[in-house]
């Protein structure tokens, strides 16, 4: 606890008034009476007076928050919308916005209040909308469902509207990056386009020998429970990027497919209703495809949405093997 | 600064299911000669469409499901409230199958039973089983097959976070899109012969909505500046389930798989309110009850925000099975609320989540010139934002996935004979309009101002949640209507903060506020207009529905005093409109 100037006062005074009291004995004789009288008196009042206001703060249990006088305070509740000024306690955001013009990173700080049920992205709105509207993110369904909001929340890669603030606090603080997996836009939005693209060159999309047929669909492919669980787990990426972000192979080899584009064709090549055939894995048997991944796991272990793009890349590997041997049988 | 120019022959503005659905079909008719755009204000994938859950219906099996082409169809009207156009009602239903299946010959991952075949749930007002589902992510993995489907069509070229702020008409026909490109900054002008609006809905206007912050009905309201009639405003759903505190949608499924609504007393008060069917009636009328129970005194209240809310229960269901057929409700109320769905209640209560009304289009998608008479040449409306009219007062869950697939086949064809035709991108006077939009897309983040946009939008959704809710007084809505006015006079006053070019979201955020304001005033009208109560629209005052006088359609235009409001018939023509209960 630091002691307040009360406090300080009231040290002083219990000090000064015995050294005075000592003085006046010895001064008697002397002729500092009438001063050493005077300073005695004050000493007493201050020492009932600062005694009695140290009391009251002690024992009124008020302590005054510190906060930096240059960051406001807003409340943040669960639903942003609203106004309700309901419970919650403040909490501090540090974001790293990227800037457009001096193309550099600059740290802001920012103070929202926030409750049990806040997500990131709530306290972020809520910057946005009462304090800084220049902050940019991108975001949409704040469900989990559409993939914008992509980021690194203490240094972890997250959905920011899947992450509770105080779940996500350390050492009282919560650090915002944009993912420095993709090129940067501005502040929190970075570039997609080259991820867009690494996930068009796998050829998704189910493909049929006979498009016409396809198109004009007039019986169900049927499917058995079993042919379906095998590409299921892989259908659920959001394309939010994050996997691409925590890969250390992307990182450093910008050409490699990457995590998501390639379990993505994987879901297409074991989806039983797709007729691409070899095509589809033979344009990923290279190094920037599936032989560039280093089984690091980091992009299974980002996604929120559980697809295990490492998982799906060995499997396109063990296919990629099972095609040599046979190849080689038959040659 | 130069104005980039791009001509196709067609565009497409919005991404969702029913955009992505006419560009593909628009190729599909023409083969690969026209050029189409897909200009989207979100990536192509994150449209809104994502957070569809529940399903899409349509009759797959009619005999083992005792099911039939016209039972759903009389299912639909009825749900309505008699206001659907019977005969869209029944194209709905009788394409909607086929769209089931032209989409999982794109990939969709449909449930399925022990053979191999699709399996439909159950779903409010359905009479039978009828919705097929892709776990509780329909809509996601329906916008992933299209979003794949269409990288496989070269012909149509997507503009990824484009928002356009303005629709260009020339003498009543379509000239040109003006656009700001989010991550350039730049203004572009698309020209194109023919446009396809599919800009989704406007739940977003009021505060507590199931909605995307995206849905804000931004073609919608480019329609009604440029003078084109809106149809039916006045009929905002509210879903019953919407998670308390964020409004975050809990699917219609959980009940269609066998959830309970309970009060603070644990009763399942749906018995009071719909007898036979229980928990699965349509949405208005479980988001009444719901409302009802709240104000009765049986409702619970939420420390954190202050919301009333009663409680879903799932925990009687096989936890299997909602992994199995319900995973997103268990993860999000798991990552959101801590709270197990197999072993805790959920709380919800009703939050605003499909707008019925929109762009007045006849049966065809085509958008209409006026009340009747005439359509309006080159442009379509197809999904959320288009009012053919097939959900009427009140839409079922699971009919508008259906309805996005198919008019988005029927618009998709339709103009890609038309922009085949003879017309010609019209210079000029795309070129004089758009820069005239420049001028004041300029002027907006130039401009000194003294209020604050997000201020303005906060105050609207306040007054909406307030006073436009399941249960709408007189008075609520000419305060509403009062309240409207005052903010549209502020929003002339507004000030941009931000500055910058790139990825202004401020910019952004200001426009798609606007474009809220404007309908928020046309839903007030409208709504105060009606002296009567027909599907989600429930006045105190008027607590009967009044076929007599209002059995019809209720058309918005913009003059210069305001929104004018006229009347058109229904089209009845097989089912005649008599008691609704459930």
């Amino acid at each position: 606890m630091r002691a307040s100037r009360y406090m300080l006062f009231l040290y002083a005074a219990m000090i000064g008034t015995p050294v005075l009291l000592y003085i006046r004995i010895f001064s008697l004789a002397g002729g500092m009476l009438l001063l050493s009288t005077i300073l005695l008196a004050l000493a007493a009042i201050g020492l009932v007076v600062f005694g009695i206001l140290g009391y009251m703060e002690i024992y009124s249990g008020r302590r005054p928050e510190k906060m930096p006088l240059d960051i406001p305070v807003h409340y943040a509740p669960a639903r942003h919308e609203g106004r309700f000024e309901g419970e919650g306690r403040s909490v501090t955001l540090r974001v790293a916005r990227f800037d457009t013009e001096s193309k550099m990173m600059k740290e802001k700080e920012y103070c929202v209040r926030a409750d049990r049920l806040t997500t990131v992205l709530g306290a972020l709105l809520a910057i946005k909308e009462n304090d800084d509207p220049t902050l940019a993110m991108r975001y949409s369904c704040r469900m989990g469902i559409c993939g914008s909001c992509g980021m690194v929340i203490n240094g972890k890669p997250a959905l920011a509207c899947e992450t509770n603030v105080f779940d996500s606090i350390s050492n009282g603080k919560i650090m915002v990056e944009p993912m420095y997996g993709h090129p940067l836009t501005r502040d929190l939005v970075t570039d997609f386009d080259d991820f867009f693209e690494k996930h068009v060159s796998v050829n998704p999309g189910l493909y049929r020998k006979n498009g016409a047929e396809k198109y004009a669909a007039k019986k169900p492919y049927d499917q058995s429970r079993k042919e379906i669980d095998k590409f299921l787990p892989y259908s659920y990426c959001i394309m939010c990027g994050l996997c691409l972000d925590a890969c250390p192979v992307v990182n450093a080899n910008p050409n490699f497919a990457g995590p998501q584009a390639l379990s993505q064709a994987y879901r297409y090549h074991a989806d039983s209703r797709d007729q691409m055939g070899d095509k589809r894995l033979f344009d990923i048997d290279t190094v920037d495809g599936v032989w560039g991944c280093e089984f690091a796991g980091a992009c299974s272990k980002v996604c929120p949405k559980g697809v295990d793009p490492a998982a799906a890349i060995q499997l396109l590997k063990g296919e990629l093997f099972k095609k040599v041997a046979t190849d080689e049988k038959e040659g | 600064m130069y104005m980039e120019i791009l001509d196709f022959d067609i565009v497409v503005l919005g991404s969702g299911i029913a955009g992505m659905t006419s560009a593909i079909h628009a190729e599909l008719a023409a083969g690969e000669k026209l050029r189409i755009a897909l200009v989207s204000k979100v990536h192509a994938m994150r449209s809104h469409s994502v957070s569809a859950e529940g399903g899409i219906s349509g009759v797959l099996y009619p005999t083992e499901n005792k099911d039939s082409v016209l039972l759903h169809g009389y299912d639909t009207v009825k749900g309505s409230d008699y206001l659907a156009d019977q005969d869209a009602v029944e194209m709905l239903a009788e394409n909607a199958p086929k769209e089931i299946k032209f989409f999982e010959h794109l990939g969709v991952p449909w449930n399925r039973e022990e053979n191999g075949r699709i399996n439909e749930r159950p779903f409010g007002g359905m009479s039978v089983p009828r919705t097929a589902f892709a776990a509780d992510k329909t809509g996601f993995f329906m916008m992933r097959a299209l979003y794949d489907e269409i990288t496989l069509h070269k012909g149509v070229e997507i503009f990824h976070e484009y928002i356009v702020t303005a629709l260009l008409m020339d003498r009543g026909r379509f000239v040109g899109l003006h656009a700001i490109g989010l991550k350039s900054g730049r203004q572009v002008l698309f020209r194109a012969k023919s446009c396809v609006i599919a800009t989704g809905g406007f739940a977003r206007i009021y505060g507590f909505a199931t909605t995307s912050y995206s849905s804000t009905g931004d073609g919608i309201a480019l329609a009604y500046r440029a003078g084109l009639p809106l149809k039916d405003m006045e009929f905002v759903q509210f879903h019953p389930t919407g998670l308390i505190p964020s409004g975050i949608l809990i699917t219609e499924a959980a009940r269609g798989e066998g959830a309970y609504l309970r009060n603070s007393k644990g009763e399942r008060f749906m018995e009071r309110y719909a007898k036979s069917k229980m928990e699965l009636a349509p949405r208005d009328i479980v988001a009444r009850a719901i409302i009802s129970e709240i104000e009765a005194g049986r409702g619970l209240r939420n420390k954190e925000s202050g919301l009333e809310y009663v409680h879903l229960d799932l925990t009687h269901l096989d936890s299997r099975k909602i992994d199995e057929k319900l995973p997103m409700v268990r993860d999000i109320t798991t990552k959101m609320l801590h709270l197990d769905p197999s072993k805790d209640l959920i709380p919800i209560r009703p939050a605003s989540h499909f707008t019925m009304g929109g762009i007045h289009t006849n049966i065809n998608g085509e958008v209409m010139a006026g009340p009747s008479g005439k359509t309006a040449d080159g442009i379509w409306a197809v999904g959320e934002c288009a009012c053919v009219s097939v959900h009427g007062a009140n839409r079922l869950g699971s009919n508008s996935l259906s309805q996005c697939a198919v008019w988005g086949r029927i618009v998709g064809t339709a103009i890609a004979k038309h922009a085949k035709g003879s017309w010609k991108i019209t210079t000029e006077a795309a070129r004089e309009l758009s820069a005239e939009e420049e001028n004041r897309i300029t002027d907006l983040t130039e401009r000194k101002g003294s209020e604050d946009p997000y201020e303005i939008m906060k105050e609207m959704q306040a007054t909406l949640d307030k006073n436009l809710y399941v249960y709408k007084t007189v008075a609520g809505m000419k305060r509403a209507i009062k309240e409207m006015r005052k903010l549209r006079s502020r929003y002339a006053d507004i000030y941009i903060k931000d500055k910058g070019s790139v990825y202004n979201t401020n910019l952004r955020d200001a426009i798609e506020i606007g474009n809220m304001l404007e309908l928020a005033g046309v839903v007030a009208e409208c709504a105060a207009a009606r002296k009567e109560s027909r599907g989600s629209h429930y006045v105190l005052e008027y607590p009967e529905r009044n076929d007599k006088k209002w059995m019809k359609h209720t058309i918005a235009q913009r003059s210069i005093r305001g929104t004018r409001i006229s009347y058109i018939p229904v089209r009845i023509n097989k089912w005649r409109p008599e008691k609704r209960v459930y």
